[in-house]
């Protein structure tokens, strides 16, 4: 709800920013400084409520100066294991020789802690997660009355378990769309109620988007996540969606928990997070 | 025992054995009999002299002889008056105007604008609400704060951002008083334009150091802001239509020459300027603000004199979308003049002040509202010794509420629970002297003391930390994150959970090196309680002030400053020459990725660090014939360091001096006004400013689908410099001179050449192509304007 809040907040300001006056945006060049190259872990291991979860990917890859159009920073050769704390089990990922790094033989245990250690170039590097249980979506439909009126949205309904801390995280895929929609929520302020979050498009000719239409095809995934990711993912979001205006949060590094512990400056970028995860399908009638 | 008594005897035998007689009184303008502040009475071929206080009070003491007594005044005529002092007596001047145009086109500026080279206060800039009025603005909106960003030293974070930076100095580190009331946002619709109606103000004095002692509680500038008395002869009606507003003020006696008042109200037109509005259905969305002033004051008799007055300011801003704002400022105030005899002036008075704002979330169902109060009493007395020594003292003190947020649902079915943060209290009080001695016939210095006091009171529960850290350096990680809470600690409402205690010393001192030239130097120290938390890159109307208390310690800063004034060419103009010096102690800063909004435990989010800041200032300034104005130029340094501290870790940025967002190392600003005859008058700025601080990514790399940014350290970057010209002119018809009625034009062009001068520069990934780039935000292109002003 504080992100609510705040992205809000930050909306009005820049909705009245650019609507009541003159105030306009393009797109500029700017010369940008050029950090060193380091290591980017994306371990996301997500168990969808009933699989087995037994079927794992990690991607290893580098970052490259912000303007660089370079695609390949695949990260071959490294060695990825994955351990138990509870019982010491090792789970061996196999590199695929394109940065990701699998496994077949993976055993989720809810609330249980495991840690992730990566060797590459003469680093090692180590994170620790929970694994995150996650409530289930009770209903997703479609309105026109929230945001902007007659405008399409869809709604997912879940109930929120009452007397705990519960972090949720979103990914939306709209099936013709280039990029998904993350979004972050907490219980903070609305603990134990059922709970409905809706996404709406509005239309914007500079990247030629249109508000959602009949026939428009809607993947949902809801994850239940940790504390520690939440406060990673959330300034991810805040600063991925980082609108044109100077009411903006101003951004800063973010770290997430692959560190290096014989050498902490040169720790990893990304995170090793460990999720349940519910998915659905909707398609706009 | 015996000692002290006889040299108390001897001081006091010695000072009377003189045969000193005592001249006072009030000056008054005589055509609307408003006060005049600042004018200054003396005696020819003297050195003796003095200038008129807020209320147009002074008192000068003499040697027994026959002198003549010149008034002057702000492009009033020279008042003489042959005058033998042989017994203490009450002269009361009015004085008249020296053009018979409307009084906010007079062309000559004014001894008061002039550099006092005697007067040992420095850093320190009056300007009359005429001068103001010519300079061109954007929409033609007269605006003071923008007015003071012309002048070295001040400047701000851009178009659209509320407030002004002094000397480096944040938003919050200002004091703005209006009719003695402080006020907490300066302006309306974001930054845009000023809360200030210019019809209802009569002068403006901003000091950037050398801060008296008798005001406290802010550490980087006072904004003193005084509205008109209102005209007590008749009644007289100003106004005007401009782009964005109208106004119109009307003042009058209420008992002739006894009392009288003004009402001031401006507001602008709403649903303008909406550019969404294309789509037939989107038509709620709408911005607009109001604001009134009232003034009104009545002699009870000679010694006697009561005022009050009022502000009212609100912004509501609605969208279709599904919320909205409103936020403004109120304020009230009751003053009472007491002349105790004809050396000892005083006023007492009790002032109330508000802010707040309200945000209503119609999709999510609930509304926030927050808000900070204050009640404030005073009491200030000058006391004119002799004619080598004034002494001003007195005392005040403030009670604070702070109501930092409540949220409720709107619906009943709303899934939003309510939710209160914790309420704050606090007391803060002022006991001052200050001394202006005139030492020698060329060195005067004015030295005064402070005492401050802030307690901050119970009647909340405040959370305890392991190891009383609320923010801990996770060492495995790198991060900042929130304490451990093992307990809390209930306050009630008689207890107290923070008290502090600061002495203030100020002084300054001005040495006259000839009639018109001197050097003067300051130092002061100044304390700062309350303070305003911001993680954005421009102070917007919604953030949140907070307390000092038991985790958050208050500001503290020293400022020296050295400088040089002289007045040339018969004080056709004048130079003004500053370097200056000053550090802040306890300035806060945010860890990375605080959550400031909504926040409860703000102690949290948070770190104490320090700031600094040195420059030099040079202002240029014609104050006679028909061209008048000044250029300013200021080089300067503003940084900041914010060490772990008792959270351990580096810190901000490694713990090293970053730039803060209000440095800028080049600011130059020229203003001027050209007076082609009777009826035409040109005005022109040109502004120009080193890029802002920001902070710019430093790599990418693909996560969740999306291709994330990495930024490099806090404020290592620079926005492009920041410049425009703008221009305009004044046409006064005039037509029928013996009508009362008088009307101006007043076209201007803001922006001439169009410059896109950045607001902020934002990076992100374009959702269309998926490649990086950066966005530049411009507020105001060219934007032409009129308005037209009258009075009868």
């Amino acid at each position: 709800m504080t992100t609510i809040l705040r992205v809000t907040i930050i909306s009005l300001l820049t909705l009245t920013t650019n609507t009541i006056f003159t105030s306009c945006t393009d797109v500029i060049e700017v010369d940008v400084p050029e950090a060193e190259t380091r290591l980017v872990v994306e371990a996301s291991i997500d168990w969808e409520k009933g699989t087995p979860g037994n079927n794992q990917s990690i991607k290893l890859s580098t970052t490259t100066p912000y303007f660089d159009q370079e695609t390949n920073t695949n990260v071959v050769g490294a060695s990825v294991v994955l351990t138990n704390n509870n019982d010491s089990s090792e789970t061996v990922f196999t590199g695929q020789n394109n940065g990701n790094y699998t496994t077949t033989t993976f055993i989720p245990v809810l609330s249980n802690s495991y840690t992730l250690k990566i060797i590459y170039n003469g680093e090692t590097y180590s994170a620790q997660e929970t694994l995150i249980p996650v409530t289930d979506i009770i209903d997703v439909y479609q309105t026109t009355e929230k945001g902007l009126k007659d405008v399409l949205e869809f709604n997912i309904d879940f109930q929120d378990p009452i007397d705990e801390v519960n972090y949720y995280y979103f990914k939306i895929q709209e099936h013709a769309d280039l990029l998904p929609t993350l979004l972050e929520l907490k219980d903070e302020f609305t603990d134990g109620n059922l709970l409905s979050v809706y996404n709406e498009r509005t239309e914007d000719e500079d990247i030629n988007q249109v508000e959602y239409m009949p026939g428009d095809m809607v993947n949902v995934q809801l994850y239940g996540i940790s504390e520690q990711y939440s406060t990673f993912i959330r300034l991810l979001i805040e600063q991925y969606n980082i609108d044109a205006n100077p009411f903006g949060l101003t951004p800063v590094p973010i770290k997430g928990n692959c560190i290096n512990p014989s050498n902490p400056e040169k720790y990893a970028l990304g995170y090793f997070r460990l999720t349940q995860v519910v998915k659905t399908n909707y398609t706009f009638q | 025992m015996n000692k002290l008594l006889v040299l108390f005897m001897l001081v006091t035998t010695a000072l009377s054995a003189q045969d000193n007689y005592t001249l006072s009184g009030t000056i008054k303008e005589a055509s609307n009999g408003e006060t005049a502040f600042g004018a200054s009475v003396f005696l020819k071929g003297t050195t003796i002299g003095v200038m008129s206080n807020e209320y147009g009070f002074y008192s000068i003491t003499a040697p027994k002889d026959t002198y003549t007594l010149v008034v002057s005044y702000i492009g009033f005529n020279d008042k003489t008056l042959e005058i033998t002092l042989n017994k203490n007596q009450k002269v009361d001047f009015e004085i008249t105007e020296a053009s018979t145009q409307l009084d906010e086109i007079v062309i000559t500026t004014s001894e008061s604008e002039q550099t006092s080279i005697r007067d040992p206060q420095m850093s320190v800039t009056k300007v009359k609400m005429s001068t103001i009025k010519k300079m061109p603005v954007v929409f033609g909106e007269v605006d003071i704060i923008k007015s003071i960003q012309t002048l070295p030293g001040v400047t701000n974070n851009g178009e659209s951002s509320g407030g002004f930076n002094v000397r480096g100095g944040t938003v919050d580190q200002n004091l703005v008083l209006l009719d003695e009331a402080i006020i907490y946002n300066t302006s309306h619709l974001l930054g845009f334009f000023s809360v200030f109606n210019a019809d209802a103000i009569k002068d403006v004095k901003l000091y950037k150091g050398g801060i008296p002692a008798r005001f406290g509680g802010r550490v980087s500038s006072v904004l003193d802001v005084r509205q008109k008395d209102g005209n007590n002869k008749e009644y007289k009606f100003t106004g005007g239509v401009g782009l964005i507003s109208s106004r119109l003020a009307i003042e009058g006696p209420i008992v002739k020459d006894k009392g009288s008042f003004l009402i001031a109200g401006r507001g602008s037109y709403a649903h303008l300027f909406l550019k969404l509005q294309k789509e037939e259905e989107r038509t709620d969305n709408s911005a607009s603000f109001y604001d009134l002033n009232l003034k009104t004051n009545y002699s009870i008799d000679q010694n006697n004199k009561i005022y009050i007055s009022g502000y009212l300011g609100r912004d509501n801003i609605n969208f279709d979308g599904g919320f909205a704002s409103s936020y403004g400022n109120l304020s009230g105030n009751l003053r009472w003049n007491h002349i105790f005899n004809d050396r000892l002036f005083s006023n007492a008075s009790l002032i109330y002040s508000k802010y707040d704002y309200e945000l209503e979330f119609r999709d999510f169902e609930f509304d926030w509202i927050a808000s900070i109060r204050n009640y404030n009493a005073k009491y200030d007395l000058k006391y004119y010794a002799s004619d080598v020594l004034k002494l001003d003292f007195g005392l005040n003190t403030i009670y604070y509420g702070f109501e930092p947020g409540e949220i409720n649902p709107t619906t009943d079915y709303s899934s939003i629970n309510p939710l209160e943060l914790d309420q704050k209290r606090a007391f803060e009080s002022g006991l001052y002297l200050n001394a202006e001695h005139k030492i020698t016939q060329n060195l005067t210095a004015q030295y005064g003391l402070r005492y401050s006091n802030f307690s901050r009171l119970g009647g909340q529960t405040l959370n305890n930390y392991e190891n009383n850290q609320p923010v801990v350096y996770n060492e495995r990680l790198g991060l900042y994150e929130e304490g451990t809470i093992i307990g809390e600690t209930e306050y009630t409402k008689n207890e107290t959970i923070a008290t502090f205690n600061n002495l203030e010393p100020r002084l300054s001192i001005s040495y006259q090196l000839n009639e018109s030239s001197s050097v003067k130097t300051g130092y002061s120290r100044t304390a700062q309680y309350i303070h305003l938390l911001s993680n954005t890159s421009s102070v917007s109307p919604l953030d949140v002030w907070t307390p000092s208390g038991k985790f958050i310690k208050p500001q503290l800063a020293d400022q020296y400053a050295l400088g040089y004034f002289k007045n040339i060419k018969n004080n056709s103009y004048s130079l003004e020459t500053e370097v200056y010096y000053k550090t802040v102690d306890n300035r806060i800063d945010y860890v990375d990725g605080s959550e400031l909004v909504g926040q409860n435990a703000i102690e949290t989010e948070i770190l104490s660090g320090e700031s600094r800041g040195y420059g030099l200032e040079i202002l240029l300034r014609k104050t006679r014939g028909d061209f008048t104005g000044w250029l300013s130029y200021t080089l300067s340094k503003s940084e900041q360091r914010t060490p772990g501290g008792t959270a351990g870790g580096p810190g901000i940025n490694s713990g090293n001096w970053y730039n803060s967002s209000q440095d800028r190392t080049h600011d130059i600003s020229f203003t001027g006004s050209y007076s082609l005859n009777e009826k035409w008058t040109l005005g022109t700025n040109f502004v120009f400013q080193t890029g802002r601080p920001a902070t710019y990514p430093d790599a990418q790399y693909e996560y969740e689908g999306v291709s994330v940014a990495t930024f490099s350290d806090r404020n290592s970057q620079r926005l492009a410099s920041y410049h425009r010209l703008d221009i305009s002119t004044t046409y006064a018809p005039n037509k029928h001179p013996e009508s009362d009625w008088k009307g101006e034009w007043v076209f201007g062009i803001y922006n001439v050449y169009n410059r896109k001068n950045a607001a902020s520069v934002s990076f992100g990934q374009n959702k269309e192509t998926g490649m990086n780039e950066a966005t530049r935000t411009s507020i105001f292109g060219m934007v032409p304007s009129f308005s037209y002003n009258f009075k009868f």
